[in-house]
């Protein structure tokens, strides 16, 4: 990302929650279909069709969901981790990060990737929704 | 307000008496364990082996640390939700929403304190005053709520704390039996007095182990076991005895919400901006609908509001006769705001209008409003489609058409705005010229009346009810609400020109069926699927209802709030009834939104004969205090028993007035009532067979014979229907006795 100095204003996520009067948020619900697995809606929303492609939105949220999916999945690790933490009296969680929390830091750095690759550049932010306790996405669209 | 202030709140004045379970629990099974310890095991250990006191000091150490994981561990509180999540007054939002999860139909309640739509499984919890993911009880012996997070620490907690009193009770047995003859001795007596506390916990302890074996073999919380909502035997969120339990015992510890390091983003965001290109199919379209030319694109969303706003502010109500009417300029301008989860667009210039009272409505696209409506595909609290497509409909057409339709649609619109849960849907109605505007506002006008009186279903009053406790199932409706719904008063007759719902829906109907024919030529933009219907369609809908107005059925007309109620239904006289007729068509519109939202009628259906009394027979936890027994009643409970709400809830799961108001001919406004995701619709038939009491008995009964209405074809009358829902339908209605309804498709 290049930038100009003299040009280029950074926006930080703070200042566009400040700017919330000017700017538009669009909130991507959680999609119940299948049960409580956390999976985010592929719905389109209409007031992002001025602003991202649905192509690009729909790639977003399905990785997303693929990464919550990867983090809530049983299987062998979360077992054998499940396990040594009984076994430590649960204080191996004193050093140990679980496997959820690995996919989560995985989640962050993807949604900032995106933000930075896909979504600053047509003037809208992802908001990490662990923030909001993965109840919504959050696409913040920058007042032009 | 931060999560858990509530809690901080408390500690200015910490209240003793809710530490007393923890400390008395705490100190039997420290005290207790340590007496064992210290004068059992020490013989134990010689005279059998040291494996015993180290088996039983293994044992006491599982269960002192899932004890305090349970304790200490956050359950999954939800942090409260951000303002400009909830950028509209709360006021206007509907009380529930609803969501299908694998083809049961779940609603989704308010939270007035924690400011978002509760997820499935969620509960507030009182005690703690925060919302808590997978909800199961709030325990005072660990004084936590245990939730998703800690639920599986609470359950080893159980088992340890069983096995390990077993093992006291029964080493302390050996002890005393090998030590018969010196009773006497200090020992033995403490033994002995350990023996008797184990004995007395073992049982409540094993029973509660032994009921939350069975809660987690069934993949159900406390909370829903205690409050009944799979009684019916459907539970949308059991994946099968293996995976429930493994899903419990070996699933990755789940992450908290609250306290996490809020990242700050410093990403580079300055004009100019890329925008999407739209060769990509997204041409503007015309649609035509009435002469109306409109383009279904537009350019920027603000702009649109602006439109909309001019136009619903030129459109005002007739003087509402009751002052709840007033909503309906609240309601416009609040439409115009156009701020929902979604599509929040938070523009210093729309302010949401102060109202009253203030609804907002299951909107959907207008053009959903024929097509299988209910189908949402998401649980919005305001659907932007409608917003959109109206904007893209009318508010874009010309000038003289905007003239046109300015006056006329404006009364329905107002109409249906008042109407809560029918309005957005038709709103879009209005953007075409329409010869029957006002006969259609009178009806509007009339259900807004009603809908006045059962005003309890909106977050407004939410928040305005107290909390339940922290087992009662969030969907219950408060004690206010069902007074509120049988004193409904008997709406006046209404106005001139107002034509039966049903048969304006059926009118509705056959026309959409002609336009999906006729008019290839409408296309809705790309992400728009075939579930939404061109406004166009609506317009037609409603100029062929104005014609049947005045047509040959005069007689058809009934009082607005029975949309349910079937045309043909001569023993009530239109405008004549009061409570109990009230409540007979939100029962039908029932079947009808139940027919409409699950499509698909190969979900499993379970006979609610298979009801049975789970609830009695394990012992309550003792964490279960809050449960409702407002809805214990059993299957054969007379309808009408427990009032207009409950009955409504416990027979069709919608508590919200908006059920009340229902015009089955919409299913815009079905839809309204019950934002589900995804289901198309069928259309609602055009008539009910009159047997209301059999309905009811059936709904509220065992009986398979859930009337429920297969998708059939419009034109439609009673004989076809009521085999079709006698003969178990294509959707089940199960009520639990929380007072929560979940619609299965058979």
């Amino acid at each position: 990302l290049t930038t100009t100095p003299c040009r280029f204003q950074t926006h930080s996520l703070q200042d566009m929650r400040q700017q919330a009067a000017i700017a538009s948020k669009v909130f991507v619900q959680r999609d119940y279909s299948t049960g409580t697995t956390c999976q985010f809606q592929m719905k389109f929303l209409p007031e992002l069709e001025n602003r991202i492609d649905k192509q690009q939105f729909e790639e977003t949220v399905r990785t997303l969901n693929n990464l919550y999916a990867e983090a809530e999945k049983i299987g062998g690790k979360s077992y054998l981790e499940g396990c040594l933490a009984c076994l430590t009296a649960y204080t191996i969680f004193l050093c140990m990060e679980t496997h959820y929390e690995k996919v989560l830091k995985k989640i962050a750095k993807y949604i900032q990737e995106q933000n930075d690759k896909v979504y600053a550049p047509r003037g809208m932010l992802i908001t990490d929704p662990i923030e909001r306790g993965l109840r919504v996405v959050s696409f913040t669209a920058a007042r032009e | 307000m931060p999560p858990g202030s509530g809690s901080n709140a408390t500690l200015s004045k910490i209240k003793p008496s809710k530490y007393v379970p923890v400390s008395a629990a705490t100190a039997f099974l420290v005290g207790s364990s340590s007496l064992f310890f210290v004068f059992t095991s020490p013989w134990l250990a010689q005279h059998f082996s040291l494996a015993v006191p180290l088996y039983n000091a293994i044992v006491f150490l599982f269960v002192v640390a899932n004890f305090s994981m349970a304790t200490f561990m956050d359950p999954g509180v939800f942090p409260r939700a951000e303002e400009d999540e909830d950028k509209e007054d709360d006021f206007r939002a509907p009380l529930y929403k609803t969501v299908e999860i694998k083809g049961i139909q779940v609603r989704m309640k308010w939270c007035s304190t924690c400011r978002f739509y509760r997820p499935p499984r969620c509960s507030h919890c009182s005690v703690c005053d925060n919302c808590v993911e997978e909800f199961d009880h709030h325990c005072p012996w660990v004084n936590n709520c245990i939730g998703r997070r800690n639920y599986r620490y609470f359950f080893l907690f159980l088992l340890s704390l069983t096995v390990h009193i077993i093992g006291v009770f029964g080493f302390g047995l050996l002890f005393i039996l090998y030590h018969s003859e010196q009773l006497g001795k200090v020992h033995c007596a403490v033994t002995m007095a350990v023996m008797c506390v184990a004995g007395l916990f073992f049982i409540p302890v094993a029973g509660l182990t032994g009921f939350h074996l069975v809660l987690v073999a069934r993949g159900r919380t406390t909370n829903e076991q205690v409050t009944g909502k799979f009684r019916g035997g459907v539970n949308p969120f059991t994946n099968g005895c293996w995976k429930n339990i493994s899903h419990v015992l070996c699933s990755s510890q789940a992450p908290r919400y609250l306290g996490r390091p809020r990242k700050e983003q410093t990403v580079v965001v300055k004009p100019p901006f890329l925008r999407p290109d739209h060769c990509d199919g997204r041409t503007p379209l015309k649609v035509l609908d009435n002469g109306i030319q409109g383009e279904l694109s537009h350019s920027t969303s603000k702009g649109s509001l602006e439109v909309m706003e001019s136009q619903s502010a030129d459109a005002e109500a007739p003087p509402p006769p009751k002052p709840e009417l007033h909503r309906f300029t609240g309601l416009r301008a609040q439409l115009t705001v156009n701020t929902t989860e979604e599509s929040s667009l938070l523009s210093p210039d729309n302010p949401a209008t102060p109202t009253m009272y203030k609804y907002r409505p299951a909107y959907s696209s207008p053009g959903k409003n024929h097509s299988s409506k209910m189908s949402r595909g998401d649980s919005l609290r305001e659907p932007p489609s409608l917003l959109e497509s109206s904007q893209q409909t009318s508010y874009h057409s010309e000038p003289s058409l905007d003239g046109l339709s300015g006056p006329q649609p404006v009364h329905e619109a107002g109409g249906r705005l008042s109407g809560g849960s029918l309005s957005s849907s038709l709103r879009s109605a209005h953007t075409h010229p329409l010869g029957g505007g006002p006969s259609f506002d009178g009806g509007a006008l009339t259900s807004v009346r009603s809908e006045g009186t059962t005003s309890t279903s909106y977050k407004s009053l939410a928040n305005q009810t107290p909390r339940n406790g922290s087992l009662s199932y969030d969907s219950l409706p408060t004690p206010s609400e069902s007074p509120e719904f049988e004193s409904a008063a008997p709406e006046p007759p209404p106005g001139p020109g107002y034509s039966s719902p049903f048969l304006s829906a059926q009118i509705a109907q056959q026309r959409e069926a002609e336009l999906q024919h006729c008019k290839p030529g409408f296309s809705l933009p790309s992400h728009r699927d075939g579930l939404r219907r061109t406004p166009s369609s609506r317009g037609y809908e409603i100029e062929e209802r104005d014609r049947l107005l005045s047509g040959p059925h005069p007689h058809q007309r009934a009082p607005p709030p029975r949309f349910g109620r079937p045309v043909p239904l001569s023993s009530s006289p239109p405008g004549g009834e009061g409570g109990p007729p009230h409540h007979h068509p939100p029962q039908q519109q029932q079947h009808s939104m139940r027919a409409r939202s699950l499509g698909s009628p190969e979900k499993g259906y379970h006979h609610p004969s298979q009801f049975h009394p789970h609830l009695h027979q394990y012992p309550p936890p003792h964490g279960a205090l809050g449960k409702s027994t407002s809805y214990t009643s059993g299957p054969g409970a007379p309808a009408m028993r427990e009032g207009g709400v409950e009955f409504q809830q416990r027979h069709h799961g919608y508590p919200s007035f908006s059920n009340l108001i229902h015009a089955p001919k919409d299913e815009v406004q079905m839809k309204s009532n019950s934002r589900t995701n995804g289901q198309p619709r069928p259309h609602p038939f055009s008539s009910y067979p009159p047997s209301h009491s059999s309905q009811h008995s059936s709904n509220s009964s065992t009986g398979p014979a859930s009337p429920s209405a297969l998708p059939l074809p419009p034109p439609s009358h009673s004989a076809p229907l009521s085999p079709a829902s006698r003969g178990g339908g294509g959707v089940k209605k199960v009520s639990g006795v929380g007072g929560t309804t979940y619609e299965i498709s058979v």
